[in-house]
């Protein structure tokens, strides 16, 4: 008999939740953390979308640990010295059923843990899994740093995060490739709630999301502000090739962000308060490794199940919706007695025919898109140059036709028609 | 206020001075060979002085055995001394009086105490009688003439249920390097290993000065408990002082002396050691002792 | 021969997530752990804490690592020292040893041990950095003096020993004991509600000015010099928000003004 029938390994929002279903099925389960609670290692606030939390926690905003409802997204295309935004505001975003907040993750992540366990999961923290227990070709549990530490199970369930090392060691990834991984450098910066409000426009607990393209110092990647209650997350996620090769320190390009015009209004005066580094897979579907083997599925970021396409970085809800996912699977395979992977198969089902492998699918073209050379450098440059002429009062000259002004901006940023067209067309394909 | 000193084989215990002036100049001196000792006490412009031979040092005897006699003091004050915080608390039991225990200050109206590992202050109200211990190093005191009345008292000395002393060792050599350097770089909980700490140690030598460190990694055992600096570890008194994520509680700022220059680098620019450093740089500790290692270096290959 | 520990749990706010014990509480519990187990297996270490019933979670975490028993006071959190030992003291009565942290986490002033000590009319060895048994039913202990003394003891029991957090690195629990401990059953005691500590007031530590002695010398030179070396009166100095590079550079520079590194070497960074 194994001790558990689920080992579940990493309290994130992956591993949370599959405990939290497997749990209220009745299954005795062990969520396995690294860190002294839920939450502590990790990235310190972002943007949770929070919509599969219905299913989960119906009325969770009433106890959830937010910060401010967005309600304000902008997108920012910079370069050296110019923005273009389009920004988008909605009241709606500020009332129930809410379309996402920002929230500190050792907050949000030890919310949702502490649910998993009132539910009837065993949490224990300050535990690392140190490797997989075997049976032949069956994984039968986990090992952990504890003396006398092993842990087995029916099922593991490996939610350990990005680069996971549990899905390396049983074998579910092929070679990993380091230009498939994105580096999230984040800075944490207090600044009095009423200066926030003031800068960003907003009132009570309405927040804004900007998401930035360009503004990374040449190094491809892209950026975001948040607002948090009385502080701003200012960050740039970063190509770690690029970024090797130009031998440039992440803090440095974060500075830069930081003092570009546009930017630098925002968060002067903002006090550090933490500074932090993670890694990303950013590749999207290119990346997924296999879902299951024998006794054990992967889930959350451990899946390289992570939304890192340009302007969306969305993480927390396909860990949430996969790890909820997996607990339904490893519950139904426990029940039918068979957890092998053909048993298991439930899990890739649901992800398959819901929007966590959907949105994969339909954005997969995008992350290559939008981390070529033209989208984070040239596209930029030629769109704020076209806007700048348009709306540029050139009097006595008469206004220039849009498409003289294109055209010239066109060749003087040196892009090529036949590329133009042909990113245009991936990104209407790769969105659409 | 009458300040009570423990002293140990002749000399006087950390913040003893400070003490005294804190009490305004009436001390009781107790302990072994106090000929001589009690004169120092003029220094800070003592007006009381008694002194009373109780052979070596052993908290509950002494405590027994002087209650009786310092019993109509409303406020009692000793050292946070190693012995004075061994000492105090005992002799509050056998008066039956609160403890005011590491003020960083006290008058008969209020004592301000560390609270929250020394990053708080917490200000009290005092109630007589009472007993308290000032954290060394945080006052300072005047030289003042006085002309101070000294006498011995006779006391007898209680027997009550204390250790043994087998031995009193001096100063490890380790801790000598560091009490005597002029120029100390220091480690606090903002340096993220053991191995910074091997760098410092590189970075202390370049400059031609010791290593140290603060409570909180020495109970890591990052680096051994000697290196400590503070009222509980070495209290050293060098020149320069470069602080690497050290908050500057005041049981680790009280340890360093008067230092002329003092650099510290945090990246909390509010915290007490960037308050009171010569040069305050708010950048991550860990990265700039890299660029300062490699900068020495340079430095030093010409 | 049997061993109590005395643990001060103390918690931020009222957030269980950074509440725990001091480095010195967890030495204490190692020092007791080994030392019973040198004496086989009839001794035992038993646990103790005055404090609210969420300490009942540190409790559990020193039955996982080994302790036999844990005995919680209730009380409100923030007990006077003198209330909390009183509270301790007579729940010590029969142990070879009582061991206490030298420090607790918030108010970390050594206190409660002495106290105990004192209400038991037993004796005390502070702030050990090393202890270990005798082979004869003593301990053979080192206090730290000043100024870098060590003091060697020989104590004999029953006596209350508190120990600096350097001076044992507690175990870990295996993962039988830390699941089982969290059903182990917790003996509790009526406490005193009071009396409790109530500042008046509290802020962020601030130096206090300190006073100076009044500059000494022969000649109006070594006056002034013994004035300006003395940085007590806190300096104001300049704060600069730099890259580490750029930090680096600036405290080599510093330290060329001040004249600690030569300005003469041959490479030496120019402003
Ligand atoms: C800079 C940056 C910004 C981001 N912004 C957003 C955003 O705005 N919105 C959004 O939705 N997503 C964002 N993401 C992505 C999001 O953080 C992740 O997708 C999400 O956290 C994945 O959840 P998870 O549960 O799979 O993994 P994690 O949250 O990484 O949790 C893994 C857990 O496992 C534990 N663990 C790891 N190994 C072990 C082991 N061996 N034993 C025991 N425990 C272990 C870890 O301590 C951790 O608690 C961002 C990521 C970065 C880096
Ligand atoms: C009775 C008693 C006696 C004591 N005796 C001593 C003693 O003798 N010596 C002693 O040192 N302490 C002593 N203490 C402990 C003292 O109160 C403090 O807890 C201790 O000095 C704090 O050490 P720290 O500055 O390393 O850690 P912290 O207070 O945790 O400070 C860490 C600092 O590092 C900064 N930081 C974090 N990350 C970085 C980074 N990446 N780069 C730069 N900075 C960073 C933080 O902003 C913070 O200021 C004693 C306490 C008591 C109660
Ligand atoms: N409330 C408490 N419950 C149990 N032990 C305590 C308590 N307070 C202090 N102690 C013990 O006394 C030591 C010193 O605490 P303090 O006097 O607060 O510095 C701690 O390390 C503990 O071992």
């Amino acid at each position: 008999m194994a001790d558990f029938d689920v080992v579940v390994v990493g309290a994130g929002p992956a591993g949370a939740c599959a405990a939290t279903v497997l749990a209220r099925k009745g299954r005795s389960v062990l969520l396995l953390e690294r860190g002294p609670f839920p939450g502590s290692k990790n990235m310190y606030g972002g943007v949770v979308y929070p919509r599969m939390l219905d299913q989960l926690h119906p009325e969770w905003w009433d106890d959830v640990p937010y910060q401010r409802w967005i309600t304000r997204r902008s997108t920012m295309m910079l370069t050296d010295s110019q923005a273009i935004s389009v920004d988008f505001r909605t009241a709606a975003w500020g009332r129930p059923p809410y379309n996402g907040m920002t929230a500190y993750r050792p907050d949000f992540d030890h919310w949702l843990a502490r649910k998993a366990e009132r539910d009837g999961a065993e949490l224990l923290c300050a535990t690392t899994a140190t490797g997989l227990l075997r049976d032949g070709d069956r994984v039968v549990g986990v090992r952990t740093d504890r003396p006398d530490g092993d842990a087995t199970a029916e099922v593991v369930i490996a939610c350990d995060g990005v680069n996971s090392f549990l899905a390396k060691e049983a074998g579910l990834f092929g070679t990993v490739d380091a230009s498939n991984y994105t580096l999230g450098v984040k800075e944490t910066l207090a600044m009095p709630k009423e200066v926030i409000d003031e800068r960003f426009a907003v009132r009570g607990r309405e927040g804004v999301d900007i998401e930035i393209l360009g503004g990374t110092s040449g190094v491809g990647g892209g950026g975001f502000v948040y607002t948090n209650l009385d502080t701003l997350g200012v960050g740039v996620v970063l190509k770690v090739p690029a970024l090797a090769a130009q031998s440039v320190r992440p803090e440095a390009i974060i500075a830069a962000l930081k003092a570009h015009p546009a930017i630098a209004p925002l968060v002067d005066g903002g006090e550090l308060v933490e500074y932090s580094a993670h890694l990303i897979p950013e590749a999207g579907l290119s990346m997924i490794p296999t879902l299951a083997t024998h006794g054990m599925v992967v889930a959350g970021d451990a899946a390289s199940l992570c939304l890192a396409a340009g302007i969306w970085l969305e993480g927390v809800n396909f860990a949430i919706a996969s790890g909820m996912y997996a607990g339904e699977a490893v519950d139904e395979a426990l029940q039918a007695r068979d957890v092998s992977v053909q048993g298991l198969a439930g899990y890739e089902r649901r992800l398959a025919s819901t929007f966590v492998l959907r949105d994969h699918r339909k954005l997969r073209r995008v992350p290559a898109l939008m981390l070529s050379d033209r989208v984070q450098n040239e596209y930029p440059q030629l769109a704020a140059n076209v806007v700048e002429r348009m709306f540029r009062v050139d009097n006595p000259a008469p206004k220039p036709g849009l498409r003289r002004i294109v055209k010239e901006e066109r060749r003087r940023a040196g892009i090529r028609l036949r590329h133009l067209a042909r990113d245009a067309w991936a990104g209407v394909r790769g969105f659409g | 206020m009458l300040a009570v000193i423990p002293v140990r084989d002749g000399e006087l215990p950390a913040g003893a001075l400070e003490t005294i002036a804190e009490c305004a100049g009436r001390v009781v001196l107790v302990g072994d060979r106090l000929d001589g000792v009690d004169l120092i006490a003029d220094l800070v412009g003592a007006t009381d002085v008694r002194a009373i031979e109780l052979g070596t040092y052993a908290p509950g005897s002494w405590a027994a055995s002087l209650g009786a006699l310092v019993d109509d003091e409303p406020i009692i004050v000793l050292p946070a001394s190693p012995d004075g915080r061994d000492l105090a608390p005992r002799l509050a039991y056998v008066l039956d009086r609160p403890l005011v225990a590491n003020a960083v200050s006290i008058t008969p109206e209020r004592a301000t105490v560390p609270r929250r590992g020394g990053l708080e202050l917490h200000v009290l109200a005092v109630v007589t009688p009472v007993v308290a211990t000032l954290q060394p190093g945080v006052r300072g005191f005047e030289l003042a003439a006085s002309g101070a009345t000294h006498q011995t008292v006779a006391v007898d000395r209680r027997e009550a249920p204390d250790p043994t002393v087998v031995a009193v060792h001096p100063p490890d050599v380790t801790t000598i390097d560091l009490t005597e350097a002029g120029r100390i770089a220091a480690g606090g909980a903002g340096l993220d290993s053991a191995a910074r700490f091997e760098q410092l140690a590189r970075v202390a030598a370049a400059l031609g000065g010791a290593m140290g460190a603060t409570r909180v990694i020495t109970d890591r055992a990052w680096v051994g408990h000697e290196r400590q600096i503070g009222t509980t570890g070495v209290v050293v008194s060098p020149e320069l002082y470069l602080a690497f994520g050290i908050s500057g509680a005041v049981q680790h700022t009280s340890g360093l002396g008067d230092p002329r220059h003092v650099i510290s680098v945090n990246t909390d620019p509010h915290c007490p050691m960037m308050q009171m450093s010569d040069l305050a740089v708010v950048s991550d500790a860990n990265a700039v002792l890299d660029e300062l290692e490699l900068l020495l270096g340079a430095i030093a290959d010409g | 021969m049997n061993v109590l520990v005395c643990w001060k749990w103390v918690a931020l706010d009222d957030d269980d997530r950074w509440a725990g014990v001091s480095a010195a509480d967890e030495a204490a519990l190692e020092v007791a752990l080994t030392l019973a187990g040198e004496h086989g297996d009839d001794s035992f270490v038993t646990v103790a804490t005055v404090g609210p019933p969420p300490a009942d979670a540190t409790l559990r975490d020193a039955m996982a690592r080994g302790a036999r028993r844990a005995v919680r006071v209730d009380s409100p959190r923030d007990l006077r020292s003198e209330a909390v030992a009183t509270a301790l003291a007579p729940l010590t009565v029969g142990y070879t040893w009582v061991l206490c942290g030298d420090y607790s986490l918030d108010r970390g002033s050594g206190s409660v041990p002495a106290l105990i000590a004192a209400h038991r009319d037993i004796a005390q060895a502070l702030g050990l950095v090393d202890v270990r048994g005798d082979g004869d039913g003593r301990l053979r202990a080192l206090r730290r003096l000043d100024g870098g003394r060590r003091e060697e003891l020989s104590v004999t029991s029953p006596a209350v020993v508190s120990v600096e957090g350097s001076v044992a690195r507690l175990r870990r629990a295996s993962l039988t004991a830390e699941l089982a401990a969290r059903t182990a059953a917790i003996e509790l005691v009526d406490g005193p509600a009071g009396p409790r500590e109530t500042p008046i007031e509290a802020g962020p530590y601030r130096p206090r000015a300190r006073v100076l002695p009044a500059p000494s010398g022969s000649d109006a030179l070594t006056r002034i010099r013994a004035l300006m070396s003395s940085g007590a009166a806190v300096t104001h100095g300049e704060n600069v928000t730099l890259d580490p590079p750029e930090a680096a550079f600036r405290i080599v520079q510093a330290l060329r003004d001040w004249g600690y590194v030569s300005p003469l070497l041959e490479g030496t960074p120019t402003a």
